[in-house]
């Protein structure tokens, strides 16, 4: 197959292979430093209620790092395939990773050591790189045809984006200038809205395609579809609104809806699980599936932390599970499935005929990473309920040890990719 | 998945009935791993039987088709890639669908071997990861499409040729 195919002009909807990659990989670079920053932190994890610092410094290269750059790669390939509209240009897609990913390893730093120029200068670059993301994707929504439902989890998406950026961006100008009068509880809003809210609606919007696509299920119903959207925006509109006004209620009718929009979401994936004609889903769904578990208990801690349950360090315990717990072992679930997926639709040998996913996947590294990544969750939980430094750097030490066999199984997907590239 | 274009649910309902033939043929590997089968075991039987005749019949029809009718009409709206991949993938299958449906009849006749079982196994194996991997893409990729890329006459037009040439 020629090259110059895929690369095709303005109204194909498959891109190059750099355009997603450049973000996998970042990704996966992303991956191993928060797991490393954690290792070096461990004694700050219990204690962690917000603040500059190495935790800090974790959270935004695991968030921003592994999450967004996971999520806006895949969109960028996938949106255009789900929407059946292509992106207006490919350029924009480059200009955002070259703002992103050197503003996320700035900001990062900025907070490490907790310098307040680097973390500004972080902050904008990043912004800057969410604008391009957004505007991009704005424009694909904006062209979708009859996939109401995954494009309004994507308008739904880009609503939490802005809401996210823009108090992250006042939290940041905060720690030098100390104007906010709620710090802590605006940064709790800022988590909230970027993980449930930006990171949450796309998870559940792209599980309405890649679910039923990797399992070969029937399509799934529309309404709960239209539930668990409509609850989730429920729900992060009533948690911010509970913040600004103070009004508890409006906290706990946010928890409800987030129950129900994380209870439909729950019965959509059962169901696609139920229907589908792949009975062998292999590793990638075993942490999947596991996530999907992680999510829900993340939303019971949340609870806890609102009630001011006696969990010991709850607010820490329920960041690790919602970021570490659900997120990231969806999203590494979701990448060990695309790359060599998404890698296949590039490669192909002398023979002319593509490569076959499984000659791009490397198994050996997937399971050290899934047998790591778990018990790193397992052990790190475990230090933070006990306050233990030496059981949250075990963990975080497998996590490391986890993020690089992840990485090992990324590199050899690029690796193959180009080798059976050459050999064309 | 249901579609609103009847060619693209024909196609669908190909790829379940293709489907449930690889996934049996896929148990039967799980199940019998390097031990060469009993061909004389009905449940063995039944799955040779229809890797034998379905698969190769499933494959070359349907993938003529979409070649022939699906493929230029989205490269003719400039989205030339994924019609490229689509067909360099059948350029794969074709062949592999020949082999594993050569070694079903074969097995039936003959029974297995140690070596015979191990190039089954081989073949069938890399047929059965090709054709999930294919069919997720058409899923995915190219019936949605048929929405925009068939108006009402053609879709009826097309699928009424289809199913013509199905009976």
């Amino acid at each position: 197959m020629s090259s110059t195919g895929f690369l095709g002009g303005a109204k194909d909807r498959l891109l190059p292979v750099s355009v997603p990659f450049r973000f996998f990989l970042g990704a996966v670079l992303f991956h191993l430093a928060a797991w490393a920053v954690l290792f070096g932190a461990a004694d700050w994890l219990a204690g962690h209620v917000g603040g500059p610092g190495p935790i800090l410094a974790a959270i935004h290269l695991a968030t921003l790092g592994v999450f967004a750059m996971t999520a806006i790669g895949a969109s960028y390939q996938l949106l255009p395939v789900a929407t059946r509209r292509p992106l207006a240009r490919d350029w924009p897609t480059k200009v955002s990773f070259w703002l992103l990913a050197p503003g996320i390893c700035i900001l990062t730093w900025g907070m490490y050591a907790a310098e307040i120029a680097a973390m500004q200068t972080g902050a904008v670059l990043v912004c800057a790189g969410l604008v391009v993301f957004a505007v991009l994707t704005a424009d694909n929504l904006r062209r979708a045809g009859s996939v109401a439902l995954v494009a309004s989890h994507g308008w739904g998406a880009l609503a939490a984006l802005i809401a996210f950026a823009v108090p992250g961006l006042l939290l940041v100008w905060d720690f030098g200038a100390g104007f906010l009068d709620d710090h802590s509880g605006l940064a709790a809003v800022h988590m909230v809205l970027a993980a449930y809210g930006f990171m949450g609606l796309l998870a559940l919007g792209f599980s309405l395609v890649l679910v039923p696509m990797f399992a070969l299920s029937r399509s799934l119903p529309q309404r709960p579809g239209q539930t668990q959207l409509v609850l989730a925006g429920l729900a992060l509109t009533g948690f911010g609104l509970g913040w600004l006004t103070g009004i508890p209620a409006l906290t706990w009718a946010a928890l409800v809806a987030g129950a129900g929009a994380i209870g439909a979401y729950l019965w959509l994936m059962r169901t696609a699980m139920a229907r589908r004609m792949r009975k062998r889903l292999g590793l990638s769904f075993v942490l999947i599936r596991a996530s999907w578990a992680l999510l829900a208990f993340s939303l019971i801690l949340g609870a806890a932390v609102v009630t001011g349950l006696p969990i010991p360090n709850a607010p820490a315990l329920f960041g690790f599970v919602l970021l570490a717990g659900w997120l990231l072992t969806f999203l590494t679930g979701i990448l060990q499935r695309i790359m060599p997926f998404l890698a296949s639709m590039h490669a192909a040998g002398a023979s002319g005929l593509p490569a076959s996913p499984s000659s791009l996947t490397a198994e050996m590294p997937l399971k050290i990473h899934a047998f790591c990544h778990f018990g790193a969750l397992a052990v790190c939980s475990a230090g933070i309920v006990l306050d233990q430094t030496l059981l949250v750097r075990l963990g975080a030490g497998l996590g490391v040890l986890g993020a690089l066999a992840f990485a090992g199984f990324a590199l050899n997907v690029l690796w193959q990719l180009k080798a059976i590239r050459a050999g064309a | 998945m249901t579609f609103s274009r009847r060619t693209a649910q024909l196609l669908h309902e190909d790829h379940q009935a293709t489907i449930q033939v690889i996934e049996a043929l896929d148990d039967l590997i799980a199940k019998s791993r390097k031990k060469a089968p009993d061909t004389s075991d009905p449940a063995v039987n039944k799955v040779l039987q229809s890797a034998s005749t379905a698969i190769e019949e499933e494959i070359s029809e349907h993938f003529a088709f979409e070649e022939d009718e699906l493929f230029t009409r989205l490269e003719e709206m400039g989205d030339v890639g994924i019609g490229e991949h689509l067909r360099a993938e059948h350029a794969a299958l074709l062949p592999l669908g020949k082999t594993v449906a050569d070694g079903a009849r074969d097995a039936l006749a003959n029974g297995f071997t140690d070596q015979s079982w191990a190039t089954f196994r081989d073949a069938a194996g890399e047929l059965i990861e090709r054709m999930f991997s294919h069919i997720q893409k058409e899923e995915m990729a190219l019936l949605p499409a048929l929405d925009d890329l068939l108006d009402a006459e053609t879709d009826m037009e097309l699928s009424g040729a289809y199913e013509a040439a199905h009976m």
